[in-house]
């Protein structure tokens, strides 16, 4: 594969991560905090990126982690600063990038392969089951190497769950406009 | 898979997820049409409109309804008049994405 092909889809998906999490974490927590304000945790109810994630590797298989990870590591610094590379961040960033990849592989071994290219037809409840199965990898191991509470455990798979559909129908319904527009036109 | 392609996958992902919600564009009529089309494409020369009014799926269906719901179809670009045979012939396409 070229190099610029490499760039390309790392730039898009990086770029496509780091608006989604800042439009989760500037945009609508704001509004979760307002109507949750008792709510004890940081985690986002509504955690976009994960969509992100989900869907990257649903189509670019193992070269998602390449892709994503410049976004997920800026995001990171973001809000760690310096501690972005403590070992409890570096190893959120590998889970990060590596929980989605490793989902869609192992059902491809396990099932079938519901990855983007392969020979079955695109199947959006199977894209959200092996998002549920990489949010659930994701919580436990990235709240393990943090630390946290257990109901933050159910925070980020509310967050990444929740995350992943609104997006999905997010785009859906962009797709239908735009297609709706075409005909027309 | 170039870019394109990719996004073309995504659409693809995304109009089944429009479909399981009940948001594609097509009437009952105009479902039961093109699904009746899709079962009698596989044969040579395209679908004939006389095959279609046989089709079970349509015995409750009203001529008047029938064609009105068969021209949609093509404005939408779900079937298409066949260049090649006479009149009263379509050829069936997968949906837009």
């Amino acid at each position: 594969m070229e190099l610029k092909s490499w760039a390309v889809e790392t730039l898009a998906a990086s770029t496509v991560y780091l608006f989604a999490f800042f439009l989760t974490f500037e945009a609508l927590m704001p509004v979760q905090n307002l109507f949750f304000a008792d709510f004890y945790s940081s985690a986002s109810l509504m955690f976009l990126p994960h969509g992100v994630r989900v869907l990257t590797a649903w189509l670019l298989g193992w070269r998602s982690v390449i892709a994503l990870l410049p976004g997920v590591f800026i995001t990171y610094a973001y809000l760690g600063g310096s501690n972005v590379f403590l070992p409890s961040r570096l190893s959120g960033i590998a889970i990060s990038v590596l929980a989605a990849p490793l989902v869609f592989e192992f059902v491809a071994r396990a099932f079938c392969d519901i990855r983007s290219g392969a020979q079955t037809e695109p199947c959006w409840v199977c894209v959200m089951g092996a998002g549920i199965l990489a949010a659930i990898v994701t919580g436990v191991l990235t709240n393990l190497a943090f630390g946290s509470p257990p109901l933050d455990y159910f925070a980020f798979f509310i967050g990444d769950v929740l995350g992943l559909f609104v997006l999905m129908l997010v785009l859906m319904l962009v797709f239908r406009f735009i297609r709706l527009r075409g005909k027309n036109a | 898979m170039t870019d394109i392609s990719k996004l073309a996958e995504l659409r693809r992902l995304l109009l089944g997820m429009e479909r399981a919600m009940g948001l594609e564009e097509l009437s009952p009529v105009e479902r039961d049409i093109y699904y009746a089309a899709t079962e009698l494409s596989n044969q040579p020369h395209g679908v004939r409109t006389t095959g279609l009014l046989s089709h079970s799926l349509m015995s409750n269906v009203s001529r008047p309804t029938f064609f009105r719901a068969l021209k949609s179809l093509v404005n939408k670009g779900y079937l298409s008049q066949s260049s090649t045979s006479r009149r009263g012939v379509y050829m069936v396409h997968s949906p837009q994405v």
